[in-house]
């Protein structure tokens, strides 16, 4: 142990209650970070799983149209700005553009899908529906749909062309359950009868009360689509890579991709808005810790000024007396960390048994939390950072107090 | 210059205060120590003593002049170097004890050897240890400065002054702050360890008693020696004038 370290722990130690103010507000500080960083993420990464979990990481839409270039310049008012892409719509080489895909390391499994808009009726209940034809297999493979199911049977699904799965809000909207009817109206204006063979929730409210499956050939016909495929979703092994793979598949495969960043980027651009304001927030706490700290090593270098001198006069260096400071910072910073870390994970653990009914965009019994490392050295460096700050004024002072000064004034 | 010397001085000059209030307080001092001698410095207050102390200590550096240990100079050395010179060579003691309160008496008297890095943890408790035991002080190792009597603690601060073994010892008013008993134990316990360690001792005094006990005296008025004489010759005003007064500290 450095003598520095030595003395600063035995100053530290000597003045309790100063030690337990600075050292509760780094605690504090550090901890509400950790959990409210926790919450605002938490409820962030679940709607993201929930949306990759539905949705893909990934989705290929419709083929672009041939972009024919002008040959004449264009006028001196133009804008300058691209023309807006134009697409032929849905996806006639499906399973080719399937079968390139899957070549890519990144690609886990994909699954073409045809979507349309119908308005769906169980007895006297009517609702706007989002309906996705799928391959019962295909899309059970690529996204969560398995694990979304909280009421029927998905074999129920796949083995009957008649059967649909509909969403928990839908179900709710509808007032129907697991072998009731439901009537999907097709743009000829004939009703088609489904029988519900599972009820499916994402967690993602637009999802929930909208998303019908059916067979894909069923929703062709009853779409009257000349394609089988309006979009073929992504399972990723990487969803953070999903832009950079969208970009590519659409100079390869000559169709409009997008991933789940672009797609969903309002919302998590909200998400990220809540975080950063938590984070600005309970920053402040942490400074304001820093504050308290820079007051109690102020008062202790004040307080110190006699042993500094003598400390001085038995050969200790500016810089011995610079780091009995800085070593109390850097050690109520450590322990402040340390305990924070502790009681940041206590309160997320308490905080996530809160019961809470969400339903709106999203969907949960309890506050969502999420267990991020990246938080605790987060919230610790701020914690070091604020505590280096504060201790620096203060060791800084003591370093450059004359000794003699202070050996004269005492007499 | 005389190689036994082990610390010196010449022509120190040294300004205090800042414009009107500016004081010159060393007016071309000079002064060399020998190992195993005792010298006292005499002067009524504001001579310059304890400048002239701060200084040859390396605590304040003089404003002209030189001050060498073991005839090399120092005074141009850099905070830090001087600081391990100080270490290594000098023991401070002054009047009012300054002991860190947070710390036992033993644990006072191993700061300074934290400080030098030569001795292991259990040399230094060993060390601290002895020393105090040489004080009178065996069976209060462990008690806080702060509980100690004013003689004990003048005590410790001299254990303290000896913890890196120096070459020199400088005293501001060791016992300025004692009663008369104390203030014979604490400088019996300095000559004794002068005479058998073969240190250096220049300390600033206005006791006549203890004045007249060391090897040398130096008179001190207006920031000058104006006269240094060895025990038991010359006639010292200040003494004569002050004697009643003095002997009350």
């Amino acid at each position: 142990m450095t003598p520095p370290l030595y003395i600063a722990l035995r100053f530290l130690t000597h003045r309790k209650r100063a030690l337990l103010l600075s050292l509760s507000g780094v605690v504090f500080g550090v901890a509400i970070f950790i959990c409210t960083q926790a919450q605002t993420e938490g409820f962030a990464r679940h709607f993201i799983d929930s949306t990759i979990g539905s949705n893909g990481a990934l989705v290929i839409k419709s083929r672009f149209r041939p972009r024919y270039e002008p040959l004449m310049v264009s006028s001196k008012t133009s804008n300058g700005k691209a023309p807006r892409r134009l697409y032929f719509e849905g996806i006639t080489d499906a399973n080719e553009i399937m079968r390139v895909s899957r070549q890519f390391s990144n690609v886990v499994s994909c699954s073409p899908v045809l979507r349309g808009t119908v308005s769906a009726r169980a007895g006297f209940e009517n609702s706007t529906v989002d309906l996705y034809g799928i391959e019962p297999v295909l899309h059970a493979q690529t996204t969560d749909l398995l694990h979304q199911l909280i009421a029927g049977n998905f074999d129920d699904f796949r083995n009957n062309t008649s059967a649909i799965i509909i969403g928990s809000r839908l179900a709710e909207i509808l007032q129907a359950g697991i072998g009731d009817t439901v009537q999907l109206l097709s743009p000829n204006g004939e009703y088609w009868r489904f029988t519900v063979a599972a009820i499916a929730r994402a967690g993602v409210g637009s999802i929930d009360a909208t998303r019908v499956y059916s067979h894909a050939r069923i929703a062709q016909t009853l779409l009257q689509r000349p394609f089988g495929a309006s979009m073929i979703i992504y399972k990723l092994r990487d969803p953070d890579r999903a832009p950079a793979l969208a970009r590519h598949f659409e100079t390869l495969f000559q169709h409009g991709a997008s991933s789940w960043q672009e797609r969903e980027e309002s919302t998590l651009q909200l998400f990220l808005t809540l975080r950063m304001s938590a984070a600005i927030t309970v920053s402040l706490i942490i400074l304001l810790a820093g504050f308290g700290i820079f007051n109690v090593l102020t008062m202790s270098v004040l307080a110190k000024i006699k042993e500094i001198a003598i400390l001085r006069s038995m050969g200790y260096r500016r810089t011995d007396i610079s780091w009995i400071f800085l070593w109390q910072g850097a050690l109520i910073a450590g322990a402040g960390s340390l305990l924070g870390c502790l009681l940041g994970a206590i309160m997320t653990w308490g905080v996530s048994h809160i019961p809470i009914r969400i339903r709106g965009l999203l969907y949960s019994d309890y506050f969502l939390v999420t267990w991020e490392w990246r938080h605790y050295v987060f919230a610790t460096l701020l914690a070091i950072l604020a505590v280096f700050i504060a201790s620096y004024v203060p060791a800084r002072r003591a370093a450059e107090l004359p000794p003699v000064a202070t050996i004269r004034g005492a007499r | 210059m005389n190689a036994e010397i082990c610390l010196s001085c010449h022509d120190i000059e040294r300004y205090l205060g800042e414009e009107e209030e500016r004081v010159h307080a060393l007016r071309g001092v000079s002064l060399a120590l020998a190992p195993g001698s005792i010298h006292a410095v005499v002067g009524p207050s504001g001579c310059g003593k304890s400048t002239l102390l701060y200084i040859l200590g390396l605590l304040d550096p003089p404003d002209a002049g030189q001050v060498s240990i073991d005839s090399e100079p120092v005074s141009h050395l850099s905070d830090d170097a001087m600081a391990h010179k100080r270490s290594r060579f000098i023991g401070f003691i002054f009047q009012f004890h300054f002991l860190m309160e947070d710390f036992t008496a033993q644990e006072n008297v191993m700061i300074p050897m934290r400080r030098l890095g030569q001795l292991s943890d259990d040399e230094m408790r060993e060390r601290a240890a002895d020393l105090l035991q040489a004080m009178g002080l065996g069976d209060k190792l462990r008690r806080p400065s702060r509980h100690l009597s004013g003689g004990e603690q003048q005590r410790v601060a001299i254990a303290r002054a000896l913890a890196n073994d120096p070459r020199v010892i400088l005293a501001d008013e060791p016992t300025g702050n004692l009663d008369t008993a104390n203030s014979e134990r604490a400088f019996e316990l300095l000559q004794n360890i002068v005479q058998q360690g073969g240190k250096a001792l220049l300390l600033a005094t206005h006791n006549p008693v203890i004045a007249e006990a060391c090897d040398w005296i130096h008179e001190m008025k207006d920031g000058r020696i104006t006269a240094s004489h060895p025990r038991g010759r010359g006639k010292f005003d200040f003494l004569s004038r002050s004697n009643a007064e003095a002997r009350l500290n």
